[in-house]
C-alpha cells in the first residue's frame, strides 16, 4: 500500500494527520481508481477455477453422485466428490482446542444443512467449470429435518451453564414487585451479506502453500490450512491486501476454502473458487435466530427491583455457536436482582457464525424494548426511564466503569434531536396520513483486547515502512497506522506506507470485536518509538553522526528532520542523516507482549483467540456505549416504516480518526436500520432451504431507504482500555438501533413489535 | 436436464473498445462482459457483487450509459464504447470529480461497492438526476453498499454535481 493523495489533507496538514485528525483514507486513492486488487483477483499463470455444488436437502445421505457428464464437459479438469477429494486432517477451533476428529471432509455424505457442499467441478475456464457444475448428479437419502426455531421437532434445546448470570433472587422479587412486565422478543437469521463473496484462490509450490483470499485473520486462518495440510505454519501464506466487507465472516478457512486448496493439491494448478451469492447464504453462518423473554419488575417510581432474562439460539447439527444473549441484559441497569440463562437449539443449518456485535445485538434488542415497555406501563418518559435506572457500576461484574459516558451521550443525543419536544402517548404526533414516532435506545460492547505486533522501519531515504499481518476492511486500519507512525516518528504521513494483508508480516491476532485498532495502535507506537529511540541514539553517539558533537543529552525528530530541542547545531533530514552515518534503514520490531512469553505463547495468542483479555480484568469493566434516537413515519393505511431521521450520540474513547470513525458508525447505525425493517432469511418449510438467498430477495437497505444520520463523538480518552484511550467503534453503533426503531414504532402506531423485522403486515 | 447436452467449444473473435482502447478478444458467447472484464483483461476494477443484477457492483458504462456488466454479454458490446472505472481518471491521473468528492466525503469504507457507486453516480449526475438529495438517493437505490456508506455517497454526489455545474 503505497497510493497516498495528500491533495485534501493540505489545508492544515499538521492537524489532519496526527493520530485524531480527520486524515483522508490512504487507501482511498487505490480504491477510487479501480487500482486496488482485493484477494482473488490475482492473475496467476494458469488459473483454473472451481465451482461448487450443494446439497438441495437439509438432512440425509448422498447415495450416488454421477460425475460422468461433468468429467467429460469441455474444459473440464476433475469433478471432486466425497470420494475422489483428498484426505484433509482435523484442525483445531479458533479457541485453539483440538480437532473432534482425526480427519476433515469438505465434502461431505451426511448431509445436515441444504446448500452443503457435496461435490466440486475444477475446468480452464469459470463458464466450463459452471456449467459443467450443472451436470453433476446427486442423489440423495433424504430424512426430515428441523427447518428452524419453531420447527415442533426442535425442542428446548441445550443449556449453557456458562451463559448463566445471576444475582439477589430475580424470581422471588418480580413475583413481589409492584410493576411488572414480561414479554419475548425474537430476532430471525441475519446475514452478513458483505459485497465482495467469500472465494479464494490456493496456489501450492511444492509444499508451500499461498492462499489470496479475503481475510478478517490472517495468522489463524493460516493456522487452519497448516493443520488441514500437515503443513510446518510458516509454509502457509496468506494474502489479503483489501477485504470488501466481513462484518465478522471472514475470521474463518471454510469448507470451500479447503476444497479449493485440495483441488490446486490434487491438479497441482492454481485454483480459483467464489462462492456464488446465493452460496454466501449457506456456505457460512450469518447470525443465528434468537428468542427471548424479559421479565423486569418495578416500584411505581420507576425503579427496577428486578430482571428475568431467558434466551435461545439457533445452532447446527453439527456444530456449536452461541449468541450470548444476556450481555447487555446484565450490564446495562441497576438491578438488585438478575437472572439470566439460555439455551442451544439445534436445526438443520450451517453453523451461525459472527455477525456485528453478535450477542450484544439481539441482546440489546430484548431488554432496550422492554424497558421501553416498562416506561409505558408506568407513564414515564423513556429517556428519563433510563436515567432513573443509571448504572454507576457493573452490576454483574461489580466494577467501576473504565470510562462511561452514557449519560453524557443521552443528554448530547436528546438535545440535536429534539427530545424534549416530543410527546409521549402513542399516536400523539403526525403529519397529514403519516404517524410520527419518536424513539430512544441504549446500545453498549465491551472492550475487546489483545496483543500485536508491528514492524516499523525507517528507510534511507527518509521514508517510513510499516509491516503487520492485520487487516483493513474499511474500518481504517491503513489510515490509522500511518497517522500513529507519522505522529510517533515525527515524520510527515505521506512519507508512511503502510502494509497490511500477509501473513507472513508480523503477526496479528483476529480483526473482529472491535480490537483491531486499539491493538495495532498500540503496536506501532511501541514499535516506531523503539526505532526512534535507535534513530536518535544513532544520532547522539555514532561517531559519523554531525550530531555527535553536540554532547547533547536527547534530539528531536520533527517533519522529518532532526535536530537538537534547543535549536543549536546542525538541523538534518532523516535521509542526509542516514546517508551521513551509512544506515541503509532502522528497523524495529514492537509488540505489546509481556517479555517473558514465549514462542509457544505467541502463536497461540496470535492463531487463536485463547488468550485475549477479559474485558473486566483488573479493576475495570470498558465498554464502549451509545444512545440513539429516531424518528420514523408510518403510513397509516400502509403501515409501511420510513426511518426519517436519526441522532447517536457515541462514547467510543478517544478517536483514532473522527472522519473514519464516523463512516463506521454511520455504516452500524444502517445495518441496524435493515435489521429493524428488512433484514430476515426465510426458510421453506418442507426442505430446510433458505428461499431468499440473493440480494433481490434479502434486503438490505438501499440508498432510498436511508436518511441524513447525525453522529456525535461524546468518548473521552480511556487509559484502561488501550494505549492511546481508544474503545471499540466497527460494533458499536449497530447495538441499539432495532430496539429504537421499535420504540419509535410503538410511540408513533400504539403497536408493539417484539419480532424483527418490522413489516407492514405486523402494523395492519 | 438432458444426460447428453454438449457444450459448443465455439468462440467468437471479438474486438471490444474499453476506456478508449481496443482489445482483441477470443472468447466463448456466454462470457458476460463482467468476466471478460475481470478474468481475460484483468480490469479487476469493476466488481461482482452478485452475478445476478441485483448489486450495482459491476456497473459500467457502454455509450456513455450506466450498465450491468454481469448482466450484459461480452459480445453484445462489440463496437461500443465501455468505459469501465480505471478509465474514469484523466490521462494524467486527475481524478474525476466524483472521485475527487468520494475521497472527501469518505463515501466508502471496504471500497468494493465504490467503483459500481462512482460509474453509476457519473451518469445519475449526467442523466440530470443530482438535483436534491431525494433524487439522488432515488437513482443510487440500484447500487448496495453494505457497509452503508449511503449519507456520504449522497454528500459526494452533491458536491460533485455542484462542482461539474460551475
Ligand atoms: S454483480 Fe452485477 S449487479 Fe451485482
Ligand atoms: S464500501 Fe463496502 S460495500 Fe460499499
Amino acid at each position: 500500500m503505497t497510493v497516498h493523495d495528500m491533495k485534501h489533507a493540505a489545508s492544515d496538514s499538521a492537524r489532519l494527520e496526527a493520530v485524531g485528525g480527520r486524515l483522508s483514507r490512504v487507501d482511498g486513492p487505490a480504491k477510487i481508481t479501480g487500482a486496488a486488487k482485493y484477494a482473488f483477483e490475482q492473475q496467476l499463470e494458469g488459473l483454473t477455477h472451481a465451482v461448487l455444488v450443494g446439497a438441495t436437502i437439509a438432512a440425509g445421505k448422498v447415495t450416488a453422485i454421477d460425475a460422468r457428464a461433468a468429467e467429460t464437459a469441455p474444459g473440464v479438469l476433475a469433478v471432486l466428490t466425497p470420494d475422489t477429494i483428498m484426505e484433509l486432517r482435523g484442525a483445531s477451533d479458533w479457541l485453539g482446542n483440538p480437532p473432534s476428529q482425526p480427519t476433515y471432509a469438505p465434502l461431505v455424505r451426511e448431509v445436515t444443512f441444504s446448500g452443503q457442499h457435496v461435490a466440486a467441478v475444477v475446468a480452464e475456464t469459470f463458464e466450463q467449470a459452471v456449467a459443467a457444475a450443472a451436470l453433476v448428479k446427486v442423489w440423495y437419502d433424504e430424512t426430515p429435518a428441523i427447518v428452524d426455531l419453531s420447527d415442533g421437532k426442535a425442542g428446548d434445546g441445550i443449556p449453557i451453564d456458562a451463559m448463566t448470570k445471576e444475582w439477589g433472587d430475580a424470581e422471588a422479587a418480580f413475583a413481589e414487585a409492584p410493576v411488572r412486565i414480561c414479554a419475548a422478543y425474537n430476532t430471525p437469521r441475519e446475514f452478513q451479506a458483505a459485497m465482495e463473496p467469500h472465494g479464494l484462490i490456493a496456489r501450492w509450490e511444492g509444499d508451500e502453500l499461498t492462499i489470496w483470499e479475503p481475510s478478517q485473520w490472517l495468522d489463524g486462518m493460516a493456522r487452519t490450512y497448516a493443520e488441514w495440510f500437515g503443513l510446518p505454519f510458516e509454509n502457509v501464506r496468506l494474502v489479503s491486501p483489501y477485504i470488501g466487507g466481513g462484518f465478522g465472516s471472514k475470521a474463518l478457512a471454510l469448507a470451500h476454502s479447503a476444497v479449493a486448496a485440495a483441488a490446486a493439491r490434487m491438479l497441482d494448478r492454481p485454483v480459483k473458487l467464489v462462492l456464488t451469492r446465493p452460496q454466501n447464504f449457506t456456505s457460512y453462518g450469518g447470525r443465528a435466530a434468537t428468542r427471548q423473554t424479559v421479565a423486569i419488575g418495578a416500584d411505581r417510581d420507576g425503579k427496577i427491583q428486578s430482571i428475568v432474562h431467558r434466551g435461545v439460539n439457533e445452532t447446527a447439527v453439527d456444530g456449536m455457536w452461541v449468541e450470548p444473549l444476556g450481555s447487555v441484559t446484565s450490564i446495562m441497569y441497576a438491578t438488585p436482582n438478575f437472572s439470566s440463562k439460555q439455551n442451544v437449539v439445534r436445526v438443520n443449518t450451517v453453523v451461525p457464525g459472527a455477525k456485528r456485535a453478535p450477542g450484544e445485538n439481539p441482546s440489546a434488542f430484548g431488554i432496550e424494548s422492554a424497558i421501553d415497555e416498562l416506561a409505558y406501563e408506568l407513564g414515564i418518559d423513556p429517556l428519563e426511564m433510563r436515567l432513573i435506572n443509571y448504572a454507576e457500576q457493573d452490576p454483574h461484574a461489580k466494577k467501576a466503569w473504565s470510562t462511561r459516558q452514557l449519560r453524557e451521550a443521552f443528554a448530547a443525543g436528546a438535545e440535536a434531536f429534539g427530545w424534549a419536544k416530543r410527546s409521549n402517548a402513542p399516536r400523539s404526533m403526525r403529519d397529514g396520513r403519516q404517524l410520527i414516532g419518536w424513539g430512544v435506545a441504549a446500545g453498549t460492547y465491551p472492550v475487546r483486547r489483545a496483543h500485536g505486533e508491528a514492524v516499523v522501519k525507517l528507510l534511507s531515504d527518509g521514508s517510513v515502512e510499516v509491516e503487520s499481518s492485520s487487516i483493513d476492511m474499511g474500518q481504517g486500519t491503513y489510515t490509522i497506522l500511518a497517522q500513529t507512525a507519522a505522529e510517533t516518528l515525527g515524520v510527515p504521513v505521506e512519507r508512511v506506507s503502510v502494509k497490511l494483508g500477509d501473513s507472513h508480516f508480523a503477526r496479528a491476532g483476529v480483526t473482529g470485536g472491535s480490537r483491531l485498532a486499539g491493538v495495532m495502535t498500540g503496536a506501532v507506537h511501541k514499535a516506531a518509538g523503539q526505532a526512534l529511540d535507535e534513530l536518535i541514539g544513532l544520532a547522539l553517539s555514532d561517531p559519523r553522526s554531525p550530531f555527535q558533537k553536540l554532547q547533547a543529552n536527547t534530539l528531536q525528530v520533527r517533519d522529518g528532520r532532526i535536530a537538537s530541542p534547543r535549536g543549536e547545531g546542525p538541523d538534518l533530514s532523516i535521509a542526509d542523516f542516514m546517508m551521513a552515518i551509512g544506515r541503509d534503514q532502522i528497523e524495529a520490531k514492537g509488540d505489546t507482549l509481556p517479555a517473558s512469553t514465549t514462542p509457544e505463547e505467541r502463536y497461540k495468542n496470535y492463531t487463536t483467540i485463547a488468550m485475549s483479555i477479559p474485558h473486566t480484568e483488573g479493576d475495570y469493566s470498558r465498554h464502549s456505549w451509545c444512545a440513539h434516537f429516531v424518528e420514523v413515519r408510518v403510513d397509516e393505511d400502509f403501515g409501511t416504516v420510513r426511518v426519517s431521521r436519526v441522532v447517536s450520540a457515541l462514547d467510543s474513547g478517544r478517536l483514532y480518526n473522527p472522519k473514519l470513525a464516523e463512516s463506521q458508525w454511520k455504516g452500524g447505525i444502517i445495518m441496524g436500520i435493515g435489521q429493524a425493517l428488512l433484514e430476515e432469511g426465510i426458510v421453506d418449510r418442507r426442505h430446510g432451504r433458505i428461499v431468499n438467498g440473493n440480494f433481490a430477495d434479502y434486503m438490505l437497505p438501499t440508498n432510498a431507504d436511508i436518511p441524513d444520520i447525525q453522529t456525535i463523538s461524546v468518548g473521552i480518552p480511556d487509559p484502561h482500555s488501550s494505549a492511546l484511550g481508544g474503545k471499540g467503534v466497527g460494533e458499536l453503533a449497530i447495538v441499539g438501533i432495532a430496539p429504537a426503531i421499535a420504540n419509535a414504532v410503538f410511540h408513533a402506531t400504539g403497536k408493539r413489535v417484539r419480532d424483527l423485522p418490522i413489516t407492514l403486515e405486523k402494523l395492519i | 436436464m438432458n444426460d447428453q447436452v454438449t457444450i459448443s467449444p465455439t468462440t467468437l473473435s471479438l474486438n471490444l473498445t474499453i476506456n478508449g482502447r481496443t482489445q482483441a478478444l477470443e472468447i466463448e458467447p456466454r462470457v458476460t462482459l463482467l468476466d471478460a472484464l475481470r478474468e481475460r483483461l484483468h480490469l479487476t476494477g469493476t466488481k461482482k457483487g452478485c452475478d445476478q443484477g441485483q448489486c450495482g457492483a459491476c456497473t459500467v458504462h457502454v455509450d456513455g450509459e450506466r450498465v450491468l456488466a454481469c448482466l450484459t454479454l461480452a459480445a453484445q458490446v462489440e463496437g461500443r464504447s465501455i468505459t469501465t472505472i480505471e478509465g474514469l481518471a484523466g490521462e494524467d491521473g486527475t481524478l474525476h470529480a466524483v472521485q475527487a468528492a468520494f475521497l472527501e466525503q469518505d463515501a466508502f469504507q471496504c471500497g468494493y461497492c465504490t467503483p459500481g457507486q462512482i460509474m453509476s453516480a457519473v451518469a445519475c449526475i449526467r442523466e440530470g438526476h443530482a438535483g436534491s438529495d431525494e433524487e439522488i438517493r432515488e437513482y443510487m437505490a440500484g447500487n448496495l453498499c453494505r457497509c452503508g456508506a449511503y449519507p456520504h455517497i449522497v454528500a459526494a454526489i452533491r458536491q460533485a454535481a455542484q462542482e461539474l455545474r460551475s
